[in-house]
């Protein structure tokens, strides 16, 4: 009773009175008055006689019948103003567009008229008023893309290859994961994850890559990485099990594989137990199905980086599409086919239209990502994108973890070899299938 | 049933994207908004390279000059300005010139075209005025130190040891007068000699000092070149080089000297950084007298190196009218400015024909006047307007 007095109190001061209002305003007003005396004092205080060092940031690169062009950015914490231009070091003449001065993070274009040669590295300088040189190389010249039918098609075949066809041959494993015994299927689950952990990691990395060589410090765009890795990790933990909790109140009839810890094929369990379980028990609701979708989702967005970066990666010349690395990228990816499927494995039987509609959303983006990457690149937009993959990813990880978890009974994961060996056998095979790309 | 919780992730998954999609065109919109009132040609120096117009600015150092207001020198001045001093006589007959030079370390000038930089300079340019003496003078030279670190002037040549500049800097405000005899006859230089040295030098305290024979050297178009660079990013390497302090003038602004009439170069290499630079002359070869202590060439050449703080008299005249590079040839100091153009005018006496008859016959080619000119319109580097 006691307690219930001191909750309702507790609400009573919760209410939003004038004093409530007025301390949440009077901060804002200091600090709205202390920025104001700060700008309006000049002479009187901090008043640097050191003019900020410029920095400039060279996004892109892009080779042309009509030369080079450098896509360059302000992210210095002032003004500047580019004086200069240099390719390999030897200063050219150049049109700035649209103005050589830039104002703080404005971007700008770059034109060099140059004759380059095809597959030879280039450093192109971009010299500041101040005389700060800023470079940015190309290992590999090669003409950018166009948005033209034929370029669009030529990266929607790419991504056929390496996101659609690998997922939906690694869908094909699903009559094939559904006739395995417990232990089997326990390995194929961990092995899903460690493919999945080796693809965040991944992710994470390239992105890291991406954030390090092709943005400017001023952007923080590791800590952005992080950030927005746990963002999607936590608000798509959240997500997830929203949802599986309302489909589990709606269709109780549904489920089938919510043994918690007893065996793996004793049907149901009560609503009400549900209810009025932790959320550790609720977290046994899972449905494989819906482990499958996100897992569908997580690879689609991890799939999308990829595509993004593809895409970059022939306009920035850095890559030269062969057969060869196409092969690479469908093996590679055809073990994400794998791992949407393995959930779902004793599960009711899904319609193939529904596994064809997960293979679509996993593969699929990779064609989106390309055409975005290869037309309109964005180091900034795809850092983000695998940030998401990356913690989508490893959301996913988290519910295999946590089904398995449960489904394998009081024995917990760690004390069945059959998991150590097949989660260590999942990363394993994406290291070596990735020796390929 | 489960139909509307894909629709529900599909629908994130597809709104991101499209967050994406939009996040990339909003950045890309900043580039379109382009003022369309003015346009511009800019490229073309290279013979085969693309000529583009554009509505944005043009940076071309090739072709642009820099505001005299804040050019770090006049390059054409310079290129002929010897300062004799104020002269007067002494008791004994010996004649002294009295010269002041003034350093400062606090002005920003523009070195090359829209680069600006911390300039330490003596008499407010870099290179310094030309200090010229005759064999046997008595050289005066009082440096107002208007800076605000300690400077000094090192003279090359024979003088005392409290004359060297070396071990007594002249504080900030200070004052001090160098006085020596000048001797021997020859090309010197003079520079700063307050540590760090490379500091010092590198920012421009320097300048040519000549030490003229008593019995002169023969009449002719004199002019100095003082080749340097500048590291204006302070990574000990040069992003600019040039001859008379300004990368790429002498291509819009070719020197023009008469046919047929003796040039004397007072070539001095200042270059920081890098341990060598070079001079060669188009077309032609030069007389070349090492450190000019001697009044007979040391060498006939078309290419001169220098070692830092090396120097030497380059003599030459043209044979043929016309327009002739003079540039390092480390290629990479050429392309970041140490080029140049003479611009050979012809002899008012003959006729374009004459001239034209005579490269014929010397050189068993004919040359019909079409080919010559187009010849002579074909730049390899660098235009000019």
């Amino acid at each position: 009773m006691e307690r219930e007095e001191s909750k309702s109190n507790i609400r009573n001061t919760y209410a939003i009175s004038k004093r409530t209002i007025l301390f949440g305003v009077i901060p804002i007003v200091v600090i709205g008055a202390m920025i104001i005396l700060l700008l309006n004092s000049p002479g009187m205080l901090f008043q640097s006689t050191i003019k900020p060092l410029p920095e400039i940031s060279i996004e892109k690169v892009e080779f042309s019948d009509r030369g080079i062009t450098a896509y360059v950015r302000n992210t210095g914490p002032s003004n500047t103003t580019i004086a200069q231009a240099d390719v390999n070091d030897r200063i050219h003449p150049a049109a700035v567009e649209p103005s050589r001065i830039l104002t703080r993070l404005a971007d700008a274009k770059v034109i060099i008229p140059f004759v380059w040669n095809t597959g030879e590295p280039y450093k192109i300088g971009i010299t500041t008023e101040d005389g700060t040189r800023f470079e940015k190389s190309v290992k590999s010249a090669a003409p950018a893309p166009h948005p033209t039918p034929q370029q669009a098609s030529t990266f929607a075949i790419i991504g056929t290859y390496v996101g659609i066809i690998p997922v939906m041959m690694g869908l094909a494993w699903y009559p094939f994961i559904r006739r395995l015994s417990p232990n089997k299927y326990n390995f194929f689950l961990s092995l899903t994850a460690g493919l999945l952990v080796f693809l965040g990691i991944d992710a994470l990395l390239e992105s890291n890559e991406i954030a390090v060589n092709a943005l400017s410090s001023a952007f923080n765009a590791q800590i952005l990485i992080i950030m927005v890795a746990i963002i999607t990790f936590v608000s798509l933990l959240y997500v997830s099990q929203r949802l599986i909790k309302r489909a589990t109140n709606r269709s109780k009839p549904e489920i089938e594989f919510n043994t918690g810890y007893s065996s793996h094929t004793e049907p149901d369990l009560e609503v009400s137990d549900t209810k009025s379980s932790t959320s550790f028990q609720r977290q046994v609701m899972i449905r494989p199905i819906a482990i499958s979708m996100m897992i569908a989702i997580g690879i689609g967005l991890h799939n999308f980086g990829e595509g993004l970066a593809i895409g970059a990666a022939v306009l920035l010349g850095e890559v030269a599409l062969s057969s060869f690395l196409i092969l690479g990228f469908t093996l590679h990816n055809t073990t994400e086919g794998l791992a949407i499927v393995a959930p779902m494995a004793k599960s009711r039987r899904i319609p193939i239209t529904k596994l064809i509609i997960m293979g679509l959303i996993a593969g699929g983006p990779t064609i989106i990502g390309a055409w975005i990457g290869g037309f309109l690149y964005s180091p900034i937009a795809t850092v983000i994108f695998l940030s998401i993959g990356a913690g989508a990813i490893f959301q996913v990880v988290y519910s295999i973890g946590s089904w398995m978890y449960h489904t394998n009974g009081s024995r917990g994961l760690l004390n069945n070899h059959w998991i150590i060996i097949g989660f260590a056998f999942g990363m394993l095979i994406m290291y070596l299938t990735g020796l390929l790309t | 049933m489960s139909y509307p919780r894909i629709v529900v992730l599909f629908g994130i998954a597809t709104s991101i994207v499209f967050l994406a999609i939009s996040t990339i065109l909003y950045s890309r919109s900043s580039l379109s908004e382009q003022n369309s009132s003015k346009l511009e040609t800019f490229g073309g120096h290279t013979p085969g390279y693309p000529i583009l117009t554009t509505t944005g600015d043009v940076i071309d150092p090739m072709n642009s000059v820099i505001n005299p207001k804040n050019a770090v020198v006049d390059p054409m001045k310079y290129l002929r300005e010897f300062n004799y001093g104020r002269v007067s006589t002494s008791p004994n007959g010996t004649v002294i010139r009295d010269f002041t030079l003034i350093a400062s370390d606090q002005h920003t000038k523009e070195v090359s075209p829209g680069v600006f930089y911390n300039v330490w300079t003596f008499n407010g340019t870099i290179p310094g005025p030309t200090i010229r003496a005759t064999e046997g003078d008595i050289v005066r030279i009082t440096l107002i130190n208007e800076g605000t670190k300690f400077h000094s002037i090192h003279f090359h040549g024979i003088h005392p040891a409290e004359m060297d500049g070396v071990f007594e800097g002249i504080a900030p405000g200070g004052k001090f007068t160098y006085e020596f005899t000048a001797e021997p006859f020859g090309l010197f230089l003079y520079h700063c000699h307050m540590q760090p040295l490379e500091e010092h030098i590198g920012h421009g305290l320097y300048g040519v000092y000549i030490v003229d024979p008593k019995q002169g050297r023969p009449p002719a178009d004199e002019m100095v070149m003082l080749m340097n660079g500048y590291d204006t990013d302070f990574d000990s390497e040069n992003n600019f080089y040039t001859v008379n302090g300004i990368p790429f003038y002498y291509m819009h602004h070719p020197i023009q000297i008469e046919k047929n009439r003796l040039i004397r170069i007072y070539l001095v290499n200042m270059l920081e950084f890098d341990p060598l630079n070079n001079f060669h002359l188009h077309a032609n070869l030069f007389n070349f007298y090492k450190t000019g202590t001697k009044l007979v060439p040391d060498e006939y050449t078309d290419i001169v190196s220098l070692n830092q703080g090396e120097r030497g008299i380059l003599e030459f005249s043209y044979k043929y009218p016309g327009k002739y590079m003079f540039h390092a040839h480390k290629t990479e100091f050429a392309e970041k400015g140490w080029v140049g153009l003479f611009l050979v005018k012809d002899d008012k006496n003959e006729s374009v024909n004459q001239s034209l008859n005579v490269t014929s016959a010397m050189n068993n080619t004919s040359y019909s006047k079409n080919n010559f000119s187009n010849v002579t319109n074909i730049v390899p580097i660098g235009g000019y307007k």
